[in-house]
């Protein structure tokens, strides 16, 4: 006997979420921290933690978190 | 080391940093009132948002969350020095994810917001709501 129709749109929808769920855990485990800094005409360019550009951009962007706090719960 | 180094910056760069933008195109300063109320409108739409801060054609801070408003404003300064420094060329916007949270900064319309979120903050969204935010305010004024 074939499947309800509306038991297989479900079933769809659950492996898309599925899916979904997946690659943003992969993405949470995989990402490192960065700095991109965007120039007019769309140009982009990432700096390396250890490179001094990109350390200079750490440490300015630590301060800013720093002066932003905790996120307020509720 | 680090501290001397952005002590240094800001005493270099602040003065002109913030006419280096690369759309200076903003003829009227907003309102505090308006800065507060885009501030609040940005906040609300944001989920992620921990702080921001809208600042003025000069660096001034016009609005901003939290208790050390003066605070954003020079960070900020030091961001874009470091930004501007990096390839000797003025940037339009900043990104940086860190293991602690995402740093957002955008000029635009003489303008500059920051904007501090959770990690994993949708960038493209953010930056879009945070240059809609300054272009209204811009018209406004």
């Amino acid at each position: 006997m074939p499947p309800k129709p509306h038991r297989v749109l479900l079933d769809r929808v659950s492996v898309y979420a599925d899916e979904a769920a997946a690659f943003m855990r992969r993405r949470r485990v995989a990402r490192r921290p960065f700095a991109r800094l965007y120039y007019p005409h769309g140009r982009s360019a990432d700096h390396a933690q250890d490179s001094r550009s990109g350390a200079e951009l750490f440490v300015a962007a630590g301060r800013l978190i720093e002066v932003a706090g905790k996120k307020e719960k509720g | 080391m680090t501290t001397v180094m952005i002590q240094e910056a800001r005493a270099r760069v602040t003065p002109g940093i913030f006419a280096d933008m690369p759309d200076a195109a903003a003829t009227a300063l907003p309102s505090g009132e308006s800065a507060e109320a885009a501030l609040a409108f940005l906040t609300e739409m944001s989920p992620d948002l921990r702080g921001a801060a809208i600042l003025g054609p000069a660096g001034e801070v016009l609005a901003a969350t939290g208790e050390e408003p003066e605070r954003w404003g020079e960070d900020a300064a030091v961001l874009f020095a470091a930004a501007d420094a990096a390839e000797g060329a003025p940037v339009e916007q900043v990104h940086i994810a860190t293991e602690q949270g995402e740093v957002f900064a955008i000029r635009n319309a003489g303008l500059t917001a920051v904007t501090v979120t959770d990690r994993f903050a949708l960038a493209s969204l953010m930056l879009f709501d945070m240059r809609s935010t300054l272009r209204r305010l811009a018209d406004a004024a």
